[in-house]
């Protein structure tokens, strides 16, 4: 408690009473600590913390939702999935409402199961996420996965996202709060190119609030110096170099491809796909599934959610039609989701 | 056209209006309009208190309990709340074509075993049998009768009143989860499903109790909210203050479950004035089940709603349960 009161203070003195300054965080469970334990309120109100796009439930593009959906209605296919996906609303419902042959998962290495007791079945693995997410999935096809296991991929890059919200002046980020689980993969050097290309100061955090503090101080001293660097208040969990093992596997199955971004559109080389040579694995391909044209849901400003531009207060469903019980909208899903986070903080 | 969803059943807002938009529409008299728990009704002058529940808990038996306990401890710990001892109970029984006889049987010893100890006496009961698949193995209803000691109201609360909780939070709600299997996780916790009458009954003896309240479906955060509500005070919580055991902390943490929305089955919350809570806190320590009992906080004026101070000094809304966590967890 005195540790906390004393970076309170400590980070209170460090801010500018003339300007504003907005650091971002890019990782749900940042965006959960920081509300659940009240950080927002005990900081100046020109200091903004803001959520970025750290959830992946929430910027999984609809037309992988609906062909989700689609494949889950086939007889000969059982399409797995994490919890959240299940109930990301799209113009035809969720996978819950509509979809026929699912099943929930907590972990990859589960798919294994489910497709040896249902040999006579195409097991389809919906895999979503950032880096977090995606090394688990590469883990499981290094393991060998049985013949009747295919996967739709819908991985995301957080280092591509993150490069173009910084080249956006409409969102004006100071500073980084690095994710920490992402950043066990990919490395704390990945960031480097925010401070040396951008003079973005950005910090890799854990999820204990104290540590938390710890980045944002970091930040604003970077701030007060007038020179970004790339720091590390995680070091216990995040080396430099990240976790090479998980990179290479990412690297041998996966190649990088433009991709939809949920309410934001195309990014080019943000997304990633399985190689050619596992074509055969890819549900993409094996099922030749289309690209459905994305349709906003009305009202919803998820998209500017995601990217910093809007506090989720500011939409004009919040809290009145749209729910955690009754999602009009992805970030409203997930406990990593913005909106469902502010629904139950404030 | 509109449809019951699960989350009318969750105890949280979606259970709030269906009640309040329908059933009252239709039903409505002075006794149910305080919507507590239990009603206080006369009987020839004297004053009793009823309460009834159904149980349709999955699985069945789960680690500390079942719903034979489940549905004893239910009609008991919402008669003591409302300041009645407990006297008297009726079963009704829903089963399904198929179902165990033996799991039966093991439901009757405990509820026999939780009524003895629990005091009451089951007087009347009613078995009903549906065919297979058109119910998921055996639902019971309970209906418990008290005689009323101490009546509370939420109308007795003011500001600077003491918050008390009389012991960790969220243990009925991750021991039933994890029975479920849903998860892969091996759990030492167990429900803390248990009759609360002993605990109770010396408190409301004292003198500042105002009001008491299980915090079942939709956890302490709930309950208060809804205190909050219906008194239009305000309602501070102090995070470190409230009781959670280590290993619920940590679960709720990994699966995203707040603690403070999770359902207790043997945990009481109080309202006292604020010069009898540590006489409150020390009748309740004198029993095991009121060990660890807290005062998490307190009645004020200055802001409506409920808000948690959190560990590190920041500042939270804690509204009624919106989401519904787990399905069927009493
Ligand atoms: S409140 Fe709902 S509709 Fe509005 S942005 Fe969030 S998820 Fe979308």
């Amino acid at each position: 408690m005195d540790k906390i009161k004393k970076l309170v203070q400590h980070i209170s003195s460090l801010v500018p009473s003339d300007r504003k300054i907005k650091i971002m965080n890019v990782c749900g469970s940042h965006e959960h600590t920081i509300a659940f334990s009240g950080i927002r309120s005990l900081i100046p109100e020109n200091l903004e913390i803001v959520p970025g796009p750290g959830c992946p439930v929430c910027v999984c593009p609809e037309s992988d939702i609906l062909n989700a959906i689609d494949l889950s209605n086939r007889d000969d296919v059982i399409l797995v999935t994490y919890g959240d996906m299940l109930r990301v609303p799209t113009k035809n419902g969720s996978i819950r409402a509509e979809g026929g042959n699912y099943k929930m998962i907590t972990s990859p290495f589960e798919c294994l199961q489910t497709a040896s007791s249902n040999p006579d079945k195409k097991i389809v693995f919906f895999s979503v996420g950032f880096e977090t997410t995606t090394a688990p999935t590469v883990a499981l096809l290094e393991m060998g996965v049985p013949d009747n296991l295919y996967i739709l991929s819908s991985h995301r890059l957080t280092p591509t996202i993150m490069e173009v919200l910084v080249k956006d002046a409409e969102i004006g980020i100071d500073g980084f709060i690095a994710p920490g689980h992402v950043s066990a993969i990919v490395g704390s050097n990945a960031w480097n190119v925010f401070s040396e290309k951008y003079n973005i100061p950005t910090v890799v955090a854990g999820f204990e609030p104290d540590n938390l503090l710890m980045g944002i101080m970091d930040v604003l001293w970077q701030l007060k110096d007038g020179k970004a660097r790339t720091s590390n208040v995680y070091s216990s969990v995040v080396k430099p170099e990240g976790n090479l093992q998980a990179q290479r596997l990412m690297d041998k199955y996966l190649k990088v491809s433009d991709a939809n971004w949920r309410g934001i559109g195309n990014v080019p080389a943000s997304g990633l796909e399985l190689r050619d040579e596992y074509a055969g694995k890819d549900a993409k391909k094996v099922f030749e599934l289309q690209e459905i044209k994305e349709d906003r849901i009305p009202g919803c400003i998820c998209g500017n959610v995601v990217l910093g531009k809007a506090y989720p207060s500011e939409c004009k469903l919040f809290k009145k039609v749209c729910s955690p019980r009754n999602p009009k909208g992805p970030c409203m899903v997930s406990f990593e989701g913005a909106c469902n986070i502010w629904y139950k903080t404030n | 056209m509109a449809k019951i969803e699960i989350g009318h059943g969750s105890g949280g807002r979606l259970t709030k209006d269906l009640i309040e938009g329908l059933f009252l529409k239709y039903l409505t008299c002075d006794e149910l309009k305080p919507l507590e728990d239990a009603s206080y009704i006369d009987l020839e002058g004297h004053r009793s208190a009823i309460t009834t529940d159904s149980y349709v808990v999955r699985p069945i038996f789960f680690p500390g309990g079942n719903i034979g306990k489940l549905c004893v401890c239910g009609a008991v710990n919402d008669l003591v709340v409302s300041g009645a001892r407990p006297r008297y109970l009726s079963l009704g029984f829903i089963m399904e074509e198929g179902f165990s006889l033996e799991s039966l049987e093991e439901i009757l010893k405990s509820i026999g075993d939780t009524a003895k100890n629990a005091g009451v006496r089951i007087v009347t009961g009613d078995t009903k049998v549906v065919e297979k698949n058109k119910c998921d193995g055996i639902f019971i209803n309970t209906t418990g009768v008290g005689n009323v000691i101490k009546p509370l109201v939420v109308g007795g609360i003011s500001e600077g009143d003491s918050v008390i909780v009389t012991g960790t939070v969220g243990d009925h709600g991750i021991a039933v989860a994890i029975a479920r299997e849903e998860f892969n996780i091996d759990s030492p916790v167990i429900s803390d499903c248990s009759p609360l009458g002993e605990l109770l009954m010396p408190v409301l003896k004292i003198d500042g109790l105002k009001w008491m309240r299980d915090p079942t479906r939709g956890g302490v955060a709930t309950v208060l909210a809804e205190l909050s509500g219906h008194s239009g005070l305000g309602i501070e919580i102090f995070e470190d203050k409230v009781p959670v055991r280590e290993d619920v902390r940590f679960i709720s943490d990994m699966l995203g479950y707040d603690p403070l929305y999770l359902a207790n089955e043997g945990k009481a919350l109080i309202i006292t004035s604020s010069d009898s809570a540590d006489n409150v806190i020390m009748t309740l320590k004198e029993h095991t089940l009121g060990k660890n009992a807290e005062i998490i906080g307190n009645i004020t004026s200055a802001f409506k709603g409920v808000r948690l101070r959190t560990r590190i000094g920041g500042e939270r809304v804690l509204d009624l349960l919106e989401e519904e966590l787990l399905p069927r967890i009493c």
